[in-house]
């Protein structure tokens, strides 16, 4: 699947009603461990087809980040399809990942930690720039961090949505409402 | 007391992964030992760290012990993750 398509997959899977959503799909990762098996042939895939190797275990990191906030955020709280929708792709030029899940979402996860919180667009700049975790046990909260972080030095591009409010990074961060709302984040990295 | 963070494996991602191995840590290798026991953190052999596996282990680490060293942190992905811990984990060292 080229990275255009992987686009579209994702973005169908995460829209899906309840009673669609395609569980037998490839792409599919019910639980932490599928994910992270299939995660952890990333650098190596990548690397075959032909992208440098620093930056094909920096793109593994944040996709390791990536999945497990899912995870880590929903678990025993899904909505109703657990898990993630993961998929890449590098043609020699440009690579695509793709994580989209159908959970709470960055607003409702935040909010266990900052109950008055009630914007989106607040809720994700949170997310983005201040140190903080809707986990309230652990307390924790920079992986996001690292993402943007990683983003900028690499110069690579990442697009954000959770509800009706995307997130577009590359060199500069723009918070903005998109006119193609999902359930749940949809992360789609560029490199 | 030098710690090889290879051991625990070369890819390090997951936060239950850190915890897990931070137990392992505590039970076998900084069992007992004074708060100003001199640690060695050695990144030699790992490919790929997060801020989440790392803030498990080597942020308790730091806060457990008084004279912490990393060795070895020339990898991309360590570095990166060793900036975000110092910037928003409070990771002195």
């Amino acid at each position: 699947m080229n990275g255009e398509n992987i686009e579209k997959s994702a973005f169908n899977w995460i829209t899906a009603p309840s009673d669609k959503v395609d569980v037998d799909s490839e792409y599919y990762c019910q639980t932490r461990d599928i994910f992270e098996a299939r995660n952890d042939r990333v650098p190596e895939n990548l690397i075959k087809m032909g992208l440098d190797e620093s930056l094909s275990y920096i793109v593994y990191a944040m996709s390791g980040e990536l999945g497990n906030n899912a995870f880590d955020h929903n678990l025993g709280n899904w909505p109703d399809v657990p898990g993630v929708f993961f998929a890449f792709d590098y043609d020699g030029k440009n690579g695509v990942l793709v994580i989209a899940d159908r959970g709470i979402g960055v607003l409702n996860s935040l909010r266990e930690a900052i109950p008055d919180l009630t914007d989106e667009k607040k809720a994700l700049e949170i997310a983005f720039t201040k140190k903080i975790s809707s986990r309230v046990l652990e307390n924790r909260g920079n992986g996001l961090k690292f993402i943007k972080s990683n983003v900028l030095e690499k110069n690579l591009f990442l697009q954000f949505v959770s509800g009706k409010t995307q997130v577009s990074l590359n060199h500069e961060m723009k918070i903005t409402e998109t006119a193609s709302p999902v359930r749940g984040c949809l992360v789609i990295l560029k490199f | 007391m030098k710690i090889e963070i290879k051991k625990f494996g070369d890819k390090l991602v997951s936060r239950p992964a850190g915890r897990e191995a931070f137990m392992a840590m505590e039970s076998y290798l900084l069992k007992d030992l004074p708060k100003d026991e001199p640690i060695e953190i050695d990144f030699f052999g790992v490919k790929a760290l997060t801020p989440s596996w790392a803030d498990e282990v080597v942020t308790k680490i730091a806060e457990k012990f008084e004279n912490v060293k990393l060795l070895n942190t020339e990898n991309a992905t360590v570095q990166a993750t060793l900036k975000t811990l110092r910037e928003y984990s409070g990771l002195k060292i």
